[in-house]
């Protein structure tokens, strides 16, 4: 089964291999701020740094806001406040995520981008900030409506847990990224 | 394969069973560090979480000790899973860790980690009944939340370094 899986991913990459990608990674380790972050031994390392601290405000926020509206945890506060004290960690967040991720591409471009599985931890993030966008409106507007009472749906309930099980995924690709055969 | 006899305790753990399975895997040392970063980063979060309440910076009308019962649960979820899959990595190359500075100042710091939070929740915790609802706290509060941050500012740092200097010290 994981021959199989392996297998896959290998020739995902193989065929990223063909495509403009090749070039485009080359050309990026040729730029001055790929230089600038090989040139140094610490770079790479403090930009993870940065990317996992940015990685615990996100997550730990999303998870807060998530127990809240399914009522695990914080129900001492109404859910608008909640989603107001997290929800801004939760983006300013991923901004840390993004610009860190984005040293780490440029220091090491064609480790990740001719690899199946950074793709695919492409997509899931992708899909995870658009899920969190339709989250965030349909807790938002209903908690206001709905005041300090407001009890979410099943379907939102669910949806917080799918944002938390869809993030530990993206972790899993983020750390396997350096691992698959490519 | 086979592996030399073992001259210390740390070789011991590292040429068991148990270690040679991990350290033999394709995907068990990858796994392994895939749950344990998931871990930490509910433990950092959460800790970060209560640190800014301490530091008067966020959450500031939610009490200490509401703040507190919500988060440590997971924060302590998280630790057990952290320190379980950290262990069970650490034992796949035992000796190479001993010998790694970052490794050992890590270990040190979470010492430091936890003596802070129990000094915090042993001795100044004792009179959180007179500011559980101020938005500033004590200085001994504040000094808790910021030693905090900066401790595991550093265990994350220390842990990545740990993973680019295997290797260079043994």
């Amino acid at each position: 089964m994981l021959d199989f899986i392996f297998d896959i991913l290998f020739y995902i990459t193989d065929w990223l291999r063909t495509t403009f990608l090749l070039d485009f990674a080359f050309w990026i380790t040729e730029t001055s701020l790929s230089l600038f972050m090989v040139e140094n031994f610490w770079n790479v390392p403090l930009a993870q740094v940065v990317h996992i601290t940015a990685i615990a405000a996100a997550f730990g926020s999303l998870l807060m806001l998530v127990l809240r509206v399914n009522e695990k945890a914080g129900t001492s506060v109404s859910v608008s406040d909640t989603a107001a004290r997290y929800l801004p960690w939760v983006w300013y967040g991923l901004l840390g995520i993004v610009l860190s991720g984005l040293l780490m591409i440029t220091a090491e471009p064609i480790r990740n981008m001719v690899n199946s599985v950074f793709w695919i931890k492409m997509a899931l993030l992708v899909v995870t900030v658009l899920i969190t966008l339709a989250y965030q409106k349909a807790v938002a507007a209903k908690a206001l409506a709905g005041g300090a009472s407001y009890q979410a749906s099943g379907g939102t309930r669910k949806t917080g847990v799918l944002l938390i099980v869809l993030w530990l995924f993206i972790m899993l690709a983020g750390r396997w990224i350096a691992y698959v055969p490519v | 394969m086979m592996y030399p006899e073992p001259t210390n305790i740390w070789e011991s753990i590292e040429y068991s069973s148990l270690g040679i399975s991990i350290a033999e895997s394709l995907w068990a040392f990858p796994l392994i560090e895939s749950f344990h970063v998931m871990a930490l980063v509910t433990v950092f979060g959460t800790v970060l979480i209560m640190d800014l309440r301490l530091l008067g910076l966020a959450s500031t009308k939610v009490p200490v000790t509401q703040m507190s019962s919500d988060t440590l649960k997971w924060t302590w979820i998280g630790f057990v899973i952290a320190a379980i899959t950290g262990t069970l990595l650490f034992i796949s190359k035992a000796s190479t860790y001993m010998v790694n500075p970052y490794f050992l100042t890590k270990m040190g710091l979470m010492a430091a980690a936890g003596l802070n939070m129990v000094i915090f929740h042993f001795l100044t915790y004792k009179s959180v009944a007179s500011w559980d609802s101020e938005k500033a706290l004590p200085t001994a509060a504040k000094v808790a939340g910021g030693l905090s941050i900066l401790f595991w500012l550093i265990i994350v740092f220390c842990g990545r370094a740990i993973g680019f200097t295997l290797g260079i010290y043994y």
